[in-house]
Protein backbone atom coordinates (compact mmCIF):
# COMPACT_ATOMS: atom_id res chain seq x y z
CA UNK A 1 0.00 0.00 0.00
CA UNK A 2 1.21 3.34 -0.83
CA UNK A 3 0.17 6.77 0.91
CA UNK A 4 -1.18 9.52 -0.49
CA UNK A 5 1.81 11.62 -1.31
CA UNK A 6 2.65 8.74 -3.89
CA UNK A 7 -0.73 8.84 -5.79
CA UNK A 8 0.81 12.52 -6.48
CA UNK A 9 -1.14 14.45 -4.16
CA UNK A 10 -0.04 17.54 -2.76
CA UNK A 11 1.98 17.25 0.36
CA UNK A 12 3.48 20.19 2.60
CA UNK A 13 7.19 19.60 1.13
CA UNK A 14 5.20 19.80 -1.84
CA UNK A 15 2.86 22.40 -1.57
CA UNK A 16 5.10 25.05 -2.90
CA UNK A 17 2.93 25.08 -5.93
CA UNK A 18 5.18 23.02 -8.14
CA UNK A 19 8.45 20.44 -7.54
CA UNK A 20 10.74 20.06 -10.59
CA UNK A 21 13.77 17.93 -12.44
CA UNK A 22 15.50 19.06 -15.34
CA UNK A 23 15.37 16.90 -18.33
CA UNK A 24 18.51 17.62 -20.99
CA UNK A 25 17.95 19.61 -24.15
CA UNK A 26 13.98 19.55 -23.84
CA UNK A 27 14.06 22.28 -20.87
CA UNK A 28 12.28 22.22 -17.86
CA UNK A 29 9.43 19.75 -16.80
CA UNK A 30 7.44 20.81 -13.82
CA UNK A 31 4.59 18.92 -12.01
CA UNK A 32 1.55 20.79 -11.56
CA UNK A 33 -1.23 20.35 -9.09
CA UNK A 34 -4.30 21.38 -10.59
CA UNK A 35 -7.38 21.34 -8.02
CA UNK A 36 -9.23 20.68 -5.39
CA UNK A 37 -8.78 24.03 -4.49
CA UNK A 38 -8.39 25.62 -7.67
CA UNK A 39 -11.47 27.82 -10.31
CA UNK A 40 -11.32 26.08 -13.11
CA UNK A 41 -11.90 22.66 -11.00
CA UNK A 42 -15.68 21.80 -10.78
CA UNK A 43 -15.39 20.43 -6.90
CA UNK A 44 -13.25 17.69 -4.62
CA UNK A 45 -10.94 16.33 -7.63
CA UNK A 46 -7.70 16.90 -8.66
CA UNK A 47 -5.38 16.73 -11.06
CA UNK A 48 -1.41 15.95 -11.32
CA UNK A 49 0.17 17.38 -14.37
CA UNK A 50 3.39 16.90 -15.63
CA UNK A 51 4.24 19.74 -17.87
CA UNK A 52 6.71 21.07 -20.01
CA UNK A 53 6.48 25.16 -21.24
CA UNK A 54 2.78 25.29 -21.13
CA UNK A 55 2.21 21.72 -22.61
CA UNK A 56 0.49 18.92 -20.59
CA UNK A 57 3.03 15.38 -21.03
CA UNK A 58 1.23 13.43 -18.57
CA UNK A 59 -2.25 13.79 -16.28
CA UNK A 60 -3.17 11.57 -13.20
CA UNK A 61 -6.36 12.22 -12.09
CA UNK A 62 -6.69 11.65 -8.19
CA UNK A 63 -10.55 11.23 -6.77
CA UNK A 64 -10.94 9.89 -3.23
CA UNK A 65 -11.71 13.44 -1.61
CA UNK A 66 -15.87 12.16 -1.50
CA UNK A 67 -15.35 9.04 -1.29
CA UNK A 68 -17.63 8.35 1.58
CA UNK A 69 -18.18 4.40 0.77
CA UNK A 70 -21.75 4.42 0.29
CA UNK A 71 -22.26 1.00 -1.22
CA UNK A 72 -20.57 -0.10 1.65
CA UNK A 73 -22.97 1.59 3.98
CA UNK A 74 -25.72 0.52 1.92
CA UNK A 75 -24.95 -3.04 2.97
CA UNK A 76 -25.79 -2.04 6.47
CA UNK A 77 -29.08 -1.05 5.89
CA UNK A 78 -32.45 -1.94 4.21
CA UNK A 79 -33.69 -1.87 1.16
CA UNK A 80 -36.19 1.21 2.08
CA UNK A 81 -33.26 2.70 4.25
CA UNK A 82 -30.89 2.99 1.33
CA UNK A 83 -33.17 5.67 -0.82
CA UNK A 84 -31.61 8.71 0.82
CA UNK A 85 -27.75 7.57 0.74
CA UNK A 86 -28.37 6.66 -3.23
CA UNK A 87 -29.44 10.45 -3.91
CA UNK A 88 -26.68 11.72 -2.76
CA UNK A 89 -23.76 9.59 -4.92
CA UNK A 90 -24.94 12.59 -7.68
CA UNK A 91 -25.68 15.48 -6.07
CA UNK A 92 -26.74 17.60 -9.44
CA UNK A 93 -28.66 15.25 -10.63
CA UNK A 94 -29.88 12.87 -7.98
CA UNK A 95 -33.35 11.58 -9.85
CA UNK A 96 -31.39 9.56 -11.85
CA UNK A 97 -29.78 7.50 -8.55
CA UNK A 98 -33.53 6.83 -7.25
CA UNK A 99 -34.58 5.78 -10.56
CA UNK A 100 -31.99 3.31 -11.33
CA UNK A 101 -32.15 1.90 -7.27
CA UNK A 102 -35.91 1.69 -7.38
CA UNK A 103 -35.14 -0.18 -11.14
CA UNK A 104 -33.26 -2.43 -9.61
CA UNK A 105 -35.19 -3.43 -6.67
CA UNK A 106 -38.16 -3.72 -8.78
CA UNK A 107 -36.33 -6.03 -11.14
CA UNK A 108 -35.16 -8.42 -8.05
CA UNK A 109 -38.54 -8.53 -6.37
CA UNK A 110 -40.87 -8.45 -9.55
CA UNK A 111 -42.82 -5.67 -9.00
CA UNK A 112 -44.70 -3.68 -11.66
CA UNK A 113 -45.29 -0.58 -12.14
CA UNK A 114 -48.43 1.17 -13.18
CA UNK A 115 -48.58 2.91 -16.60
CA UNK A 116 -49.27 6.29 -15.32
CA UNK A 117 -46.63 6.31 -12.72
CA UNK A 118 -43.94 5.33 -16.09
CA UNK A 119 -45.18 8.78 -17.53
CA UNK A 120 -44.68 10.93 -14.23
CA UNK A 121 -41.11 9.23 -14.05
CA UNK A 122 -40.45 10.59 -17.20
CA UNK A 123 -41.76 13.79 -16.68
CA UNK A 124 -40.19 14.31 -13.52
CA UNK A 125 -36.24 12.82 -14.81
CA UNK A 126 -36.66 14.97 -17.94
CA UNK A 127 -37.15 18.27 -15.76
CA UNK A 128 -34.22 16.70 -13.79
CA UNK A 129 -32.30 16.52 -16.92
CA UNK A 130 -33.25 20.17 -17.83
CA UNK A 131 -32.02 21.04 -14.29
CA UNK A 132 -28.70 19.46 -14.31
CA UNK A 133 -28.20 20.62 -18.09
CA UNK A 134 -28.70 24.24 -17.16
CA UNK A 135 -25.87 23.48 -13.80
CA UNK A 136 -23.54 22.05 -16.34
CA UNK A 137 -24.26 25.27 -18.86
CA UNK A 138 -23.33 27.77 -15.54
CA UNK A 139 -20.45 26.07 -14.70
CA UNK A 140 -18.89 25.62 -18.28
CA UNK A 141 -20.17 29.15 -19.52
CA UNK A 142 -18.64 30.98 -15.78
CA UNK A 143 -15.54 28.93 -16.59
CA UNK A 144 -15.18 30.66 -19.84
CA UNK A 145 -16.09 34.04 -18.50
CA UNK A 146 -19.69 34.08 -19.56
CA UNK A 147 -20.36 35.10 -16.11
CA UNK A 148 -24.27 36.73 -17.34
CA UNK A 149 -25.10 33.23 -19.32
CA UNK A 150 -24.09 31.53 -16.28
CA UNK A 151 -26.41 33.76 -14.19
CA UNK A 152 -28.80 33.37 -16.39
CA UNK A 153 -28.74 29.24 -15.98
CA UNK A 154 -28.70 29.28 -12.07
CA UNK A 155 -31.48 31.26 -12.30
CA UNK A 156 -33.35 29.40 -14.77
CA UNK A 157 -32.32 25.93 -12.63
CA UNK A 158 -33.96 27.35 -10.24
CA UNK A 159 -37.00 27.50 -11.74
CA UNK A 160 -37.00 24.20 -12.08
CA UNK A 161 -36.06 23.39 -8.71
CA UNK A 162 -39.45 25.55 -7.11
CA UNK A 163 -41.18 22.88 -9.49
CA UNK A 164 -39.61 19.92 -7.52
CA UNK A 165 -39.79 21.80 -4.28
CA UNK A 166 -43.55 21.65 -4.68
CA UNK A 167 -43.75 18.43 -6.43
CA UNK A 168 -41.70 16.36 -3.68
CA UNK A 169 -40.82 19.12 -0.71
CA UNK A 170 -37.26 19.09 -1.37
CA UNK A 171 -35.16 21.07 -3.68
CA UNK A 172 -32.20 19.15 -4.22
CA UNK A 173 -32.83 15.60 -2.77
CA UNK A 174 -36.13 14.45 -3.37
CA UNK A 175 -36.62 10.70 -2.99
CA UNK A 176 -40.03 11.04 -5.32
CA UNK A 177 -39.30 7.82 -6.94
CA UNK A 178 -39.98 4.58 -4.88
CA UNK A 179 -40.03 0.90 -5.98
CA UNK A 180 -43.65 0.44 -7.36
CA UNK A 181 -44.16 3.80 -8.95
CA UNK A 182 -43.51 7.85 -7.44
CA UNK A 183 -44.63 8.55 -3.81
CA UNK A 184 -47.27 10.83 -5.10
CA UNK A 185 -49.34 12.12 -8.07
CA UNK A 186 -49.33 15.62 -9.49
CA UNK A 187 -50.67 18.30 -7.33
CA UNK A 188 -53.73 20.09 -8.32
CA UNK A 189 -52.55 22.51 -11.75
CA UNK A 190 -48.94 21.11 -11.60
CA UNK A 191 -49.15 20.15 -15.18
CA UNK A 192 -49.57 24.10 -15.75
CA UNK A 193 -47.00 24.96 -14.17
CA UNK A 194 -44.64 23.20 -15.57
CA UNK A 195 -45.70 24.05 -18.78
CA UNK A 196 -45.30 27.83 -17.68
CA UNK A 197 -42.48 27.16 -16.20
CA UNK A 198 -41.25 25.57 -19.69
CA UNK A 199 -41.98 28.35 -21.60
CA UNK A 200 -40.56 30.63 -19.74
CA UNK A 201 -37.12 29.05 -19.70
CA UNK A 202 -37.94 28.05 -23.51
CA UNK A 203 -38.82 31.80 -24.46
CA UNK A 204 -34.42 32.62 -23.30
CA UNK A 205 -33.54 30.16 -25.77
CA UNK A 206 -32.91 32.80 -28.44
CA UNK A 207 -31.13 34.92 -25.30
CA UNK A 208 -28.91 32.23 -24.74
CA UNK A 209 -28.06 31.08 -28.41
CA UNK A 210 -27.20 35.26 -29.37
CA UNK A 211 -25.50 35.74 -26.28
CA UNK A 212 -23.69 32.14 -25.95
CA UNK A 213 -24.14 29.17 -28.16
CA UNK A 214 -23.46 31.26 -31.46
CA UNK A 215 -20.77 33.74 -30.05
CA UNK A 216 -17.43 34.01 -31.95
CA UNK A 217 -15.55 34.42 -28.12
CA UNK A 218 -17.42 30.59 -27.34
CA UNK A 219 -16.77 28.99 -30.46
CA UNK A 220 -12.83 30.43 -30.27
CA UNK A 221 -12.34 28.93 -26.97
CA UNK A 222 -13.95 25.56 -27.65
CA UNK A 223 -13.50 24.44 -31.38
CA UNK A 224 -10.64 21.30 -31.42
CA UNK A 225 -10.26 21.35 -27.51
CA UNK A 226 -10.65 17.68 -25.77
CA UNK A 227 -11.11 16.04 -29.18
CA UNK A 228 -11.45 12.64 -29.32
CA UNK A 229 -13.07 10.39 -32.32
CA UNK A 230 -15.92 8.01 -32.31
CA UNK A 231 -13.87 5.18 -32.47
CA UNK A 232 -11.75 5.93 -29.97
CA UNK A 233 -14.66 6.88 -27.10
CA UNK A 234 -15.99 3.76 -27.81
CA UNK A 235 -12.84 2.02 -27.37
CA UNK A 236 -12.82 4.28 -23.56
CA UNK A 237 -16.21 3.31 -22.87
CA UNK A 238 -17.54 6.57 -23.73
CA UNK A 239 -21.23 7.52 -23.56
CA UNK A 240 -23.35 10.18 -22.89
CA UNK A 241 -22.80 13.52 -24.58
CA UNK A 242 -19.14 12.47 -24.75
CA UNK A 243 -20.07 9.26 -27.13
CA UNK A 244 -22.87 11.50 -28.69
CA UNK A 245 -20.96 14.88 -29.98
CA UNK A 246 -19.17 12.17 -32.25
CA UNK A 247 -21.37 11.54 -34.29
CA UNK A 248 -22.65 7.95 -32.50
CA UNK A 249 -26.99 7.98 -31.30
CA UNK A 250 -26.41 5.65 -28.32
CA UNK A 251 -28.83 6.98 -25.69
CA UNK A 252 -30.13 4.43 -23.31
CA UNK A 253 -33.49 5.81 -23.59
CA UNK A 254 -33.51 5.25 -26.96
CA UNK A 255 -31.92 1.31 -27.42
CA UNK A 256 -32.87 0.03 -23.80
CA UNK A 257 -36.10 2.08 -22.98
CA UNK A 258 -37.25 2.17 -19.35
CA UNK A 259 -40.33 4.50 -17.99
CA UNK A 260 -42.29 6.12 -20.82
CA UNK A 261 -39.30 6.80 -23.56
CA UNK A 262 -40.75 4.95 -25.74
CA UNK A 263 -44.56 5.84 -25.33
CA UNK A 264 -43.54 9.36 -27.05
CA UNK A 265 -41.47 10.34 -30.43
CA UNK A 266 -38.46 12.24 -29.80
CA UNK A 267 -34.84 12.84 -31.25
CA UNK A 268 -31.33 11.91 -30.06
CA UNK A 269 -29.34 15.03 -30.83
CA UNK A 270 -25.46 14.50 -32.36
CA UNK A 271 -22.53 16.24 -33.56
CA UNK A 272 -19.99 15.28 -35.57
CA UNK A 273 -16.65 16.89 -34.51
CA UNK A 274 -16.17 15.27 -30.82
CA UNK A 275 -14.77 18.31 -28.75
CA UNK A 276 -15.51 20.28 -26.30
CA UNK A 277 -17.67 22.80 -29.05
CA UNK A 278 -19.92 19.62 -30.03
CA UNK A 279 -20.31 18.49 -26.46
CA UNK A 280 -21.78 21.82 -25.35
CA UNK A 281 -24.12 21.75 -28.17
CA UNK A 282 -25.55 18.27 -27.73
CA UNK A 283 -25.97 19.87 -24.30
CA UNK A 284 -28.04 22.50 -25.62
CA UNK A 285 -29.56 20.72 -27.85
CA UNK A 286 -30.59 17.77 -25.13
CA UNK A 287 -32.57 20.32 -23.05
CA UNK A 288 -34.76 21.61 -25.78
CA UNK A 289 -35.12 17.92 -27.63
CA UNK A 290 -36.20 17.56 -23.47
CA UNK A 291 -38.74 20.22 -23.22
CA UNK A 292 -40.25 19.07 -26.19
CA UNK A 293 -40.85 15.44 -25.10
CA UNK A 294 -42.32 16.55 -21.45
CA UNK A 295 -44.74 18.58 -23.72
CA UNK A 296 -45.38 15.14 -25.53
CA UNK A 297 -46.03 12.93 -22.05
CA UNK A 298 -47.81 15.78 -20.34
CA UNK A 299 -50.00 15.70 -23.31
CA UNK A 300 -50.02 11.38 -23.46
CA UNK A 301 -50.18 10.81 -19.81
CA UNK A 302 -52.99 8.67 -19.20
CA UNK A 303 -55.09 8.81 -15.81
CA UNK A 304 -55.09 6.39 -12.74
CA UNK A 305 -53.33 4.83 -9.86
CA UNK A 306 -49.08 6.24 -9.38
CA UNK A 307 -48.40 3.65 -7.28
CA UNK A 308 -48.75 -0.15 -6.24
CA UNK A 309 -48.14 -1.60 -3.12
CA UNK A 310 -45.36 -3.48 -2.07
CA UNK A 311 -45.01 -5.46 0.93
CA UNK A 312 -44.03 -3.73 4.50
CA UNK A 313 -40.87 -1.95 3.87
CA UNK A 314 -39.09 -2.43 7.31
CA UNK A 315 -39.71 -6.16 7.20
CA UNK A 316 -39.28 -6.79 3.93
CA UNK A 317 -37.42 -9.35 2.45
CA UNK A 318 -35.88 -9.79 -1.72
CA UNK A 319 -35.53 -12.51 -3.36
CA UNK A 320 -31.99 -14.01 -3.72
CA UNK A 321 -30.30 -13.07 -7.38
CA UNK A 322 -29.02 -10.29 -9.09
CA UNK A 323 -30.08 -7.53 -10.93
CA UNK A 324 -28.33 -5.17 -13.88
CA UNK A 325 -30.22 -2.47 -14.90
CA UNK A 326 -29.42 0.85 -16.33
CA UNK A 327 -30.88 4.44 -17.45
CA UNK A 328 -29.66 7.73 -19.12
CA UNK A 329 -28.35 9.72 -16.83
CA UNK A 330 -27.50 13.94 -17.73
CA UNK A 331 -24.17 12.34 -18.04
CA UNK A 332 -24.41 9.15 -19.88
CA UNK A 333 -24.94 5.67 -19.09
CA UNK A 334 -25.62 5.15 -15.40
CA UNK A 335 -25.54 1.49 -14.44
CA UNK A 336 -26.45 -0.62 -11.05
CA UNK A 337 -25.11 -3.77 -10.24
CA UNK A 338 -27.22 -5.61 -7.41
CA UNK A 339 -26.70 -8.76 -5.80
CA UNK A 340 -29.13 -10.11 -3.04
CA UNK A 341 -28.94 -12.83 -0.91
CA UNK A 342 -32.46 -12.87 0.33
CA UNK A 343 -32.56 -10.73 2.96
CA UNK A 344 -33.76 -7.45 3.96
CA UNK A 345 -30.71 -5.51 3.17
CA UNK A 346 -28.39 -6.01 0.09
CA UNK A 347 -25.72 -7.97 -0.22
CA UNK A 348 -23.79 -6.03 -2.96
CA UNK A 349 -24.64 -2.26 -4.65
CA UNK A 350 -22.19 -1.30 -7.06
CA UNK A 351 -23.17 1.91 -9.60
CA UNK A 352 -21.55 2.15 -12.96
CA UNK A 353 -21.62 6.33 -13.59
CA UNK A 354 -20.88 7.89 -16.24
CA UNK A 355 -17.95 10.56 -14.61
CA UNK A 356 -16.15 7.49 -13.96
CA UNK A 357 -15.06 6.65 -16.93
CA UNK A 358 -15.15 10.03 -18.38
CA UNK A 359 -12.80 11.69 -15.53
CA UNK A 360 -10.59 8.76 -14.55
CA UNK A 361 -9.94 7.22 -18.26
CA UNK A 362 -10.78 9.65 -21.28
CA UNK A 363 -9.91 13.48 -19.07
CA UNK A 364 -6.44 11.63 -18.36
CA UNK A 365 -6.47 11.06 -22.62
CA UNK A 366 -7.11 13.99 -23.41
CA UNK A 367 -5.17 16.25 -21.42
CA UNK A 368 -1.79 14.89 -23.23
CA UNK A 369 -0.82 17.53 -24.80
CA UNK A 370 -3.42 19.72 -24.36
CA UNK A 371 -2.62 23.39 -22.49
CA UNK A 372 -2.36 24.03 -19.22
CA UNK A 373 -5.12 27.06 -20.07
CA UNK A 374 -7.53 24.32 -21.25
CA UNK A 375 -7.57 22.05 -18.36
CA UNK A 376 -10.99 23.54 -16.82
CA UNK A 377 -12.41 24.05 -20.20
CA UNK A 378 -12.23 19.94 -21.32
CA UNK A 379 -12.62 19.02 -17.97
CA UNK A 380 -15.93 20.73 -16.99
CA UNK A 381 -16.93 19.78 -21.20
CA UNK A 382 -16.33 16.62 -20.44
CA UNK A 383 -19.09 17.35 -17.34
CA UNK A 384 -16.83 15.34 -14.87
CA UNK A 385 -19.05 15.29 -11.36
CA UNK A 386 -16.30 14.72 -8.84
CA UNK A 387 -19.39 13.01 -6.53
CA UNK A 388 -20.52 10.56 -8.44
CA UNK A 389 -16.66 9.31 -9.56
CA UNK A 390 -16.04 8.71 -5.67
CA UNK A 391 -19.49 7.60 -4.13
CA UNK B 1 -28.76 -14.68 -30.74
CA UNK B 2 -27.94 -15.84 -27.00
CA UNK B 3 -28.18 -19.21 -28.13
CA UNK B 4 -25.93 -19.23 -30.59
CA UNK B 5 -23.38 -16.91 -28.20
CA UNK B 6 -23.71 -19.76 -25.66
CA UNK B 7 -22.79 -22.81 -28.23
CA UNK B 8 -19.78 -20.76 -29.64
CA UNK B 9 -18.70 -19.84 -25.63
CA UNK B 10 -18.78 -23.72 -24.58
CA UNK B 11 -17.33 -24.74 -27.85
CA UNK B 12 -14.15 -22.42 -27.78
CA UNK B 13 -13.63 -22.45 -23.72
CA UNK B 14 -14.30 -26.13 -22.64
CA UNK B 15 -14.05 -24.79 -19.26
CA UNK B 16 -16.58 -22.22 -19.50
CA UNK B 17 -19.92 -22.50 -18.18
CA UNK B 18 -23.08 -20.49 -19.81
CA UNK B 19 -26.46 -20.02 -18.11
CA UNK B 20 -29.31 -17.76 -20.30
CA UNK B 21 -32.28 -16.64 -17.88
CA UNK B 22 -33.79 -15.11 -20.67
CA UNK B 23 -34.28 -11.48 -19.70
CA UNK B 24 -31.69 -9.97 -22.13
CA UNK B 25 -28.99 -11.70 -20.11
CA UNK B 26 -26.33 -14.26 -20.59
CA UNK B 27 -23.83 -15.16 -18.09
CA UNK B 28 -20.67 -17.11 -18.34
CA UNK B 29 -18.77 -18.68 -15.90
CA UNK B 30 -15.38 -19.02 -16.54
CA UNK B 31 -12.09 -20.03 -14.42
CA UNK B 32 -9.67 -16.93 -13.36
CA UNK B 33 -7.14 -17.80 -15.72
CA UNK B 34 -9.33 -17.26 -18.69
CA UNK B 35 -10.52 -13.65 -18.06
CA UNK B 36 -8.58 -12.17 -20.93
CA UNK B 37 -9.43 -14.67 -23.07
CA UNK B 38 -13.10 -14.99 -23.23
CA UNK B 39 -13.46 -10.78 -22.99
CA UNK B 40 -11.59 -10.55 -26.03
CA UNK B 41 -13.51 -13.17 -27.32
CA UNK B 42 -16.61 -11.44 -26.41
CA UNK B 43 -15.03 -8.20 -28.29
CA UNK B 44 -14.59 -9.44 -31.58
CA UNK B 45 -18.09 -10.71 -31.65
CA UNK B 46 -19.27 -7.30 -30.99
CA UNK B 47 -19.81 -7.27 -27.54
CA UNK B 48 -17.79 -3.77 -27.74
CA UNK B 49 -18.67 -1.97 -24.37
CA UNK B 50 -16.94 -3.40 -21.13
CA UNK B 51 -19.88 -1.39 -18.93
CA UNK B 52 -18.23 -1.85 -15.83
CA UNK B 53 -16.32 -4.47 -13.38
CA UNK B 54 -17.60 -5.21 -10.00
CA UNK B 55 -17.24 -7.55 -7.29
CA UNK B 56 -18.26 -9.44 -5.03
CA UNK B 57 -17.44 -11.19 -1.90
CA UNK B 58 -18.59 -14.71 -0.64
CA UNK B 59 -17.29 -15.32 2.36
CA UNK B 60 -19.00 -18.52 2.63
CA UNK B 61 -16.83 -20.22 0.03
CA UNK B 62 -14.01 -18.18 0.79
CA UNK B 63 -13.83 -16.29 -2.63
CA UNK B 64 -14.29 -13.35 -4.11
CA UNK B 65 -16.32 -13.05 -7.71
CA UNK B 66 -15.26 -10.32 -10.22
CA UNK B 67 -17.69 -9.82 -12.54
CA UNK B 68 -17.24 -7.95 -16.31
CA UNK B 69 -20.71 -6.76 -17.26
CA UNK B 70 -20.94 -6.44 -21.14
CA UNK B 71 -22.86 -5.09 -23.76
CA UNK B 72 -22.87 -3.24 -26.95
CA UNK B 73 -22.48 -0.10 -28.65
CA UNK B 74 -24.65 -1.18 -31.96
CA UNK B 75 -25.91 -4.48 -32.22
CA UNK B 76 -29.06 -5.57 -29.61
CA UNK B 77 -27.60 -3.13 -26.99
CA UNK B 78 -30.57 -4.55 -24.66
CA UNK B 79 -28.55 -7.92 -24.57
CA UNK B 80 -25.91 -7.94 -21.80
CA UNK B 81 -22.98 -10.62 -21.18
CA UNK B 82 -21.85 -11.03 -17.71
CA UNK B 83 -18.68 -12.81 -17.05
CA UNK B 84 -17.89 -14.38 -13.63
CA UNK B 85 -14.63 -15.67 -12.62
CA UNK B 86 -13.67 -16.79 -8.89
CA UNK B 87 -10.42 -16.42 -7.07
CA UNK B 88 -9.54 -17.11 -3.49
CA UNK B 89 -9.75 -14.42 -1.02
CA UNK B 90 -6.55 -14.55 0.06
CA UNK B 91 -3.81 -13.97 -2.55
CA UNK B 92 -6.24 -14.52 -5.33
CA UNK B 93 -5.41 -12.78 -8.63
CA UNK B 94 -6.42 -12.79 -12.25
CA UNK B 95 -5.02 -11.24 -15.28
CA UNK B 96 -6.17 -7.77 -16.39
CA UNK B 97 -8.09 -6.69 -19.03
CA UNK B 98 -6.86 -3.11 -20.20
CA UNK B 99 -5.36 -4.02 -22.77
CA UNK B 100 -8.89 -5.23 -24.62
CA UNK B 101 -10.22 -2.55 -22.74
CA UNK B 102 -8.81 0.51 -21.37
CA UNK B 103 -11.58 1.79 -19.14
CA UNK B 104 -11.17 -1.50 -17.17
CA UNK B 105 -8.08 0.37 -15.43
CA UNK B 106 -9.79 2.36 -12.88
CA UNK B 107 -12.22 -0.42 -12.45
CA UNK B 108 -9.35 -2.62 -11.27
CA UNK B 109 -7.52 -0.66 -9.08
CA UNK B 110 -10.59 0.15 -7.26
CA UNK B 111 -11.48 -3.80 -6.89
CA UNK B 112 -7.35 -4.41 -5.54
CA UNK B 113 -8.09 -0.80 -3.14
CA UNK B 114 -11.22 -2.37 -1.64
CA UNK B 115 -11.53 -5.79 -2.17
CA UNK B 116 -7.90 -7.35 -2.43
CA UNK B 117 -8.13 -9.19 -5.64
CA UNK B 118 -5.05 -8.83 -7.40
CA UNK B 119 -4.62 -8.33 -11.20
CA UNK B 120 -1.34 -9.32 -13.16
CA UNK B 121 -0.08 -6.72 -15.89
CA UNK B 122 -2.42 -3.47 -13.88
CA UNK B 123 0.97 -1.24 -13.88
CA UNK B 124 -0.84 0.93 -11.78
CA UNK B 125 -2.20 -0.55 -8.41
CA UNK B 126 -2.02 2.24 -6.59
CA UNK B 127 -4.53 3.29 -4.09
CA UNK B 128 -8.03 5.00 -5.64
CA UNK B 129 -9.51 6.52 -3.14
CA UNK B 130 -8.17 5.66 0.19
CA UNK B 131 -5.48 7.58 2.55
CA UNK B 132 -5.64 4.90 5.37
CA UNK B 133 -4.35 1.57 5.90
CA UNK B 134 -6.50 -1.00 6.28
CA UNK B 135 -5.93 -4.28 7.97
CA UNK B 136 -8.35 -6.39 5.80
CA UNK B 137 -9.41 -4.64 2.23
CA UNK B 138 -12.90 -2.47 3.67
CA UNK B 139 -15.18 -3.40 1.25
CA UNK B 140 -15.23 -7.35 2.23
CA UNK B 141 -18.33 -8.68 4.72
CA UNK B 142 -15.64 -9.24 7.62
CA UNK B 143 -14.72 -5.52 7.31
CA UNK B 144 -16.85 -3.69 10.35
CA UNK B 145 -17.33 -0.11 9.25
CA UNK B 146 -18.91 0.40 12.55
CA UNK B 147 -16.18 -0.58 14.78
CA UNK B 148 -13.33 0.67 12.48
CA UNK B 149 -14.90 4.19 12.89
CA UNK B 150 -15.25 3.70 16.70
CA UNK B 151 -11.99 2.40 17.51
CA UNK B 152 -10.19 5.15 15.08
CA UNK B 153 -12.58 8.27 15.58
CA UNK B 154 -13.10 7.97 19.32
CA UNK B 155 -12.58 10.84 20.41
CA UNK B 156 -15.62 12.44 18.48
CA UNK B 157 -18.70 11.40 20.46
CA UNK B 158 -20.38 8.56 18.50
CA UNK B 159 -24.63 8.39 17.92
CA UNK B 160 -24.87 5.59 20.77
CA UNK B 161 -27.85 2.73 19.93
CA UNK B 162 -30.31 2.87 22.97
Amino acid sequence: MTGRHEKGVMSMETAASASHTTTGEAGRKLELYFGPQHLGMVGNFSITLEVEGDRIRKATANPGYLHRGFEKLMEYRTWIQNFPLVCRVNVVEPDSMEMIYAMGVEKLAGIEVPERAHFVRSIYLELARVGSHLFGLWAYANMLGFDTVAQWAMYHRDLVLDLFEELTGGRVYHIYIWPGGVRRDFPKGFKDKIVSTLHSIGGCVPDYDTAFFNNRLFYDRSAGIGTVGCEEAKRMGATGQTLRATGVDFDIRKVDPYAAYDRVDWDVPTREDGDAYSRIWVVRDEMIESVHMIFKLLEAMPDGEVYHRIPNPFKWDIPKGEAYVRCESSRGELGLYLVSDGGDKPHRVHFRTPSYTNGLVILEKMLEGASIADVGNIMISLYVVAPEIDR
Amino acid sequence: MSGALKKGIEATFRDARVETPGDGRVTVFVPAESVPAVVHYLKERGFDHLTMVSCVDRPDDGELEVVYILSSYTNDPRLHVIVKARVPREGGGLGTVIGVFPNAEPYEREIHELFGANFEGHGRLIPLFLEREYAIPPFRKDFDSRKYVEETFDSIPAVQDE
